[in-house]
């Protein structure tokens, strides 16, 4: 019933030198998938090590190996299909081809994980603290009262708040930020020596990811834990690691101390990443570098090198063999690229792209296309059969905005702040309950859908977003027949034409979108959502799904076909990082309400509302060793937008918050100085002094 | 996280109740002609003026419509449906006459393709993809197309006329007074053939949802949550699979059970067993309307109970579908 049923050739190594003191040596480690229809070579020739107390970084796109290589560690990879062969030891003992009894007494106890979706890694049937006990229950055999007084003590240490209470919830009961929390609670149960994090912060918040990174890095201090972090996020790798592996196509291309990777790197594939990321500590380049292609799937043995077809400094030799990963530079760090001295600096590397991005020098005001006033979007709460009058969910609560002809406005928020709602009311998607949105001066007719070919929208995953029966040419070709836009001659020569655009190939529109990748896939969305010729474009969280190389070509495309076409945009992203490198300005959204709004580099050079300045810290930085301690964290989660906190909705988590003043007085959305907007006591002091006095509106009932 | 029993759900469920006892009580009386002939079972063109009057009043036509279904009302509470109008006995009579005969073989056989069904469908999906697994499903398949009224034929063909086993027919043997265990035995010897026969239909269902419904679960994340905390298999299986697969074969089950209550057409016709569903066969090839009506009006109440206990019992099973 475990992998590791093919213990094939490597036995010998058993006995090697290799292995004194650590606590996990990977050796030659394959994973192959032998499906029906091909054999998936999800990882080749992965040797590793991690020492006790030390944190090592896996860093991958998706399908790179990353995860399978930890889950083979684990003995959880299913099998058959999985067969793994190599060597994996656990404090010198061979743990591939262990029968599943004693592999069991492993798990759990010595080596822990932590996986990416805390609420589907919980079983929704059983009480939080009844499976943060199991482990204790499995391994040490203690009462079922003694279980749930450790997990009591867990869910206290892990920093649920009245933890004794929160024992007996479901998993449902609990938020994000807090199911993950409890995943590590339940992880540390047994005192474990290596916890393995698989990508654990991805589904979170950028804030709720700061929070979990901290306490990772508290507890591994406390536990002297070794964690292994597998993360694509080269930001959080800089905040955590000692030591890093970037593994492609299944093989580890290079590895070595975080400083070295980032400041002598020595592999293109690992330069290109660290460049194609919009950074918040570097200023706006016109333009990211970017990486071709997409990441491969191998299936048959690797006899070049996997990153070839997508690296500039292919050239001699790279097809001929398999690069070995070879020492270079300093101890410890070794790049599996045969031109790797050639590597000169990242940008000459992967430079930016040549069509111009952003007009930034163009300052002058342009006209207004959609011009949103006091909009309000609240959900009933549905009881029964019947609506409650009362009760409703604000996601949108009293939202003004314009978006300039030709300019992209970013909206910034965690998840539950009413961004998305906002995009779709811009689309008619959804009907607001109060004020108005206009688009060149008229307001959006709600009946007709007419106005969609004015705005159109382009939707977070590219999977579901497209219907699967349909062709490529006839998801794009939609809009224009909707709005009988051209004729069929006409209509097959613009699909061509957007094709291209996009970056497609011509033919591509005889095929079904499950033939293409996540990015050829969002390139599809666009050319469907530009196929009208819209004057402003709705993107909500447009390449949040994709991998961080096609990240880049997806967010460079929207740029160039902006300065093509002279559209507009509205970019919805949580991705701070993301949203400063496309946008002109910028709105900041905390539970239905626009908190500030400015220019994007006023906004991120000096921002002046807490929530910004908290969301802006909250971001990790891909430099090894930056300065951390000056931030401040927001503490827990968004408030519910049924029933907004009372005064200023951010008081409940800001760190500045006045007592007296914020929790009772709604602060007004003021113009600080021109073209900014801020709502804050602190920044705009209430007009007069008594303003202090609790009314009717500041109490809730 | 209160379990106390959802009123809204029992309210929501006491509307559809009315809107099918007042179609029930509309439909005689909007289709064409005479409903008198519909309700009182009298070809109306035969009779003299005086003599249809007298029947008009006594069946209640001649009041107002809302008087009418007031009475409707009062009569189903007080349990009478009117009179059959072949056997002219109350029909409330013939129905509690049949009623235990059909629960008896429908709930058996209940019983026996749920216990049958959930292990084998269990068994196979923790074997998926092996032969086992393979072979069961396309018997499965198999069965589900077999028709039942043939599977009847071929039961009583090879059991009662071939090798004279078990009697084709009816529920007891006729005139025969037998006492204690004697009339057990004729009991369960004439059900055997009638529950096997529904058994066999009704496993392929059961089966199906709960192998579904396991490999659903399996593939969960936080089985593999449940493994690497290092459980053991049986502690996967029965701590984290069960009860998270079992939630969908409950609807399911509970659905059928609402089903047993209308009997078997089908199955009662080809045994002559004088269950529920014998006798809307018997009311449909008499024309026997009031008996028709009534036999719907116990199917639509059973689902109804039947699904309403799904729905209550689900979040005994899933917490998050508790209201708070």
């Amino acid at each position: 019933m475990t992998a590791g049923t093919a213990l094939a050739g490597h036995g010998s190594r058993k006995d090697g030198a290799a292995g004194c003191g650590n606590l996990l040596d990977i050796e030659n480690l394959a994973v192959r998938f032998e499906l029906p229809s091909e054999t998936v070579r999800a990882v080749s020739g992965v040797s590793l090590s991690v020492a006790p107390s030390e944190t090592f970084a896996l860093v991958g796109e998706s399908g790179s190996g990353k995860s399978v290589s930890m889950l083979s560690v684990m003995g959880l990879l299913p099998s058959p299909p999985a067969v793994v062969s190599g060597s994996i030891r656990l404090e010198g003992r061979e743990v591939l081809g262990m029968p599943g009894r004693l592999l069991r007494r492993f798990r759990g106890r010595d080596v822990a994980m932590v996986f990416q979706e805390p609420m589907s890694s919980l079983n929704p049937v059983h009480r939080v603290g009844r499976q943060i006990g199991e482990s204790l229950r499995i391994h040490r055999g203690v009462t079922r009262s003694e279980a749930r007084r450790q997990a009591v003590r867990l869910l206290d240490r892990v920093g649920i708040p009245s933890a004794a209470t929160r024992v007996d919830d479901y998993p449902h009961e609990f938020s994000g930020g807090m199911r993950q929390r409890a995943m590590i609670a339940m992880a540390l149960a047994c005192d474990p020596k290596l916890l393995i994090a698989d990508e654990p912060t991805t589904a979170l918040d950028v804030t709720v990811q700061a929070q979990i990174v901290d306490l990772v890095r508290e507890l591994q201090a406390e536990y002297r834990l070794a964690v292994v972090w597998i993360t694509h996020d080269l930001g959080v790798v800089a905040e955590i690691a000692d030591r890093v592996a970037v593994m492609y196509a299944g093989r580890i291309l290079e590895t070595g101390q975080a400083s070295d990777l980032y400041r002598a790197t020595r592999h293109p594939y690992t330069s290109g990443l660290l460049r194609s990321i919009p950074r918040l500590d570097r200023s706006v380049t016109t333009r990211l570098a970017e990486i071709p292609g997409a990441p491969v799937r191998v299936v048959s043995e690797l006899a070049a090198c996997p990153f070839d077809d997508r690296c500039p400094l292919a050239g001699e030799g790279c097809q001929d063999a398999l690069p070995e990963l070879e020492a270079v530079g300093s101890e410890g760090h070794r790049s599996a690229c045969i031109h790797h001295h050639q590597m000169g600096p990242a940008s000459s590397l992967w430079p930016e792209g040549t069509e111009a991005g952003h007009q930034d020098a163009d300052q002058q005001p342009g006209d207004v296309v959609v011009s949103i006033r006091d909009l309000q979007v609240h959900f009933p709460i549905i009881r029964g059969m019947r609506e409650s009058r009362k009760r409703a969910i604000r996601a949108v609560d009293g939202v003004s905005l314009d978006v300039v002809r030709g300019k992209t406005l970013g909206i910034v928020g965690e998840s539950g702040c009413g961004k998305t709602t906002l995009g779709r009311a811009m689309v008619a998607l959804v009907r607001p309950t109060g004020g108005t949105i206009e688009i060149n001066g008229e307001p959006i007719n709600h009946r007709s859908g007419r106005h969609r070919k004015v705005v159109q929208m382009i939707f977070q995953d590219p999977f579901s977003a497209m219907n699967p029966g349909m062709r490529v040419s006839d998801v794009i070709a939609e809009p224009l027949r909707i709005h009988r836009l051209a004729d069929a001659d006409a209509i097959r020569d613009r699909v061509t034409e957007l094709l291209v655009q996009v970056g497609l190939p011509p033919d591509a529109g005889t095929r079904y979108p499950h033939e293409f990748s996540g990015g050829q896939r969002q390139r599809i969305a666009v050319a469907r959502a530009l196929a009208a010729d819209p004057e402003v474009v709705v993107c909500d969280e447009p390449v949040s799904s994709l991998d961080v190389s096609v990240q880049a070509q997806v967010i460079n495309l929207l740029a160039d076909l902006q300065a093509r076409t002279g559209m507009s945009m509205v970019f919805i992203a949580h991705d701070l990082a993301v949203v400063r490198h496309v946008s002109h300005d910028v709105g900041v959204m905390y539970l239905g309400e626009i908190v500030e709004k400015a220019p994007r580099d006023q906004l991120y050079e000096d921002p002046l509302h807490p929530y910004t300045k908290a969301l802006l810290e909250a971001v990790p930085v891909p430099e090894p060793d930056y300065d951390t301690t000056q931030r401040t964290r927001l503490v827990g989660d968004v408030p519910s937008p049924a029933d907004p906190p009372s005064g200023c909705r951010f008081h409940t988590r800001c760190p500045v918050a006045v007592e007296g003043l914020c929790s009772l007085v709604k602060p007004a959305l003021e113009e600080v100085t021109p073209g900014r907007w801020v709502s804050c006591h602190l920044v705009n002091p209430p007009a007069a002094p008594s303003g202090v006095s609790p009314g009717p509106k500041g109490s809730r009932g | 996280m209160t379990r106390r029993i959802d009123l809204r759900r029992v309210a929501q469920y006491g509307v559809v109740v009315v809107v099918a006892v007042t179609l029930n009580f509309l439909l005689p009386r909007l289709m064409p002609g005479n409903p008198l002939a519909l309700i009182a079972g009298v070809d109306v063109g035969m009779l003299a003026p005086e003599q249809r009057a007298e029947i008009v009043a006594r069946v209640g036509l001649d009041a107002p419509m809302w008087v009418q279904y007031l009475r409707y009302w009062g009569d189903i509470f007080t349990g009478d449906f009117g009179f059959s109008f072949r056997s002219s006995r109350p029909i409330v009579d013939m129905i509690l006459e049949r009623l235990p005969w059909t629960l008896l073989i429908t709930g058996l056989s209940l019983v026996v393709s749920a216990v049958v069904g959930v292990l084998l469908g269990a068994l196979s999906a923790w074997r998926r993809g092996t032969k086992g697994d393979l072979s069961m499903l396309s018997g499965m398949i198999s069965i589900e197309s077999l028709p039942s009224f043939w599977l009847g034929m071929v039961l009583v063909s090879l059991f009662a006329v071939q090798w004279g086993l078990l009697p084709s027919f009816g529920a007891v043997t006729p005139a025969s007074d037998l006492e204690g265990w004697a009339h057990v035995w004729d009991i369960i010897s004439h059900a055997i053939l009638p529950v096997t026969a529904l058994s066999i239909v009704g496993t392929p269902g059961v089966y199906m949802t709960m192998r579904y419904s396991m490999l659903e679960t399996l593939g969960e994340d936080y089985i593999r949550t449940a493994r690497a905390k290092g459980a053991g298999e049986r502690r996967v299986l029965f701590g984290h699979v069960a009860r998270n697969t079992i939630a969908p074969v409950i609807t399911v089950l509970a659905i059928r059970l609402g089903f047993a209550f209308g009997g078997t057409v089908i199955i009662e016709t080809v045994f002559s067993y004088p269950g529920l569903g014998r006798l809307v066969f018997e009311a449909v090839a008499g024309r026997d309307y009031p008996v028709m009506q009534a036999a719907f009006l116990v199917f639509t109440a059973a689902i109804l109970v039947a699904n309403l206990a799904a729905d209550l019992l689900y979040p005994l099973i899933d917490p998050r579908s508790r209201t708070s």
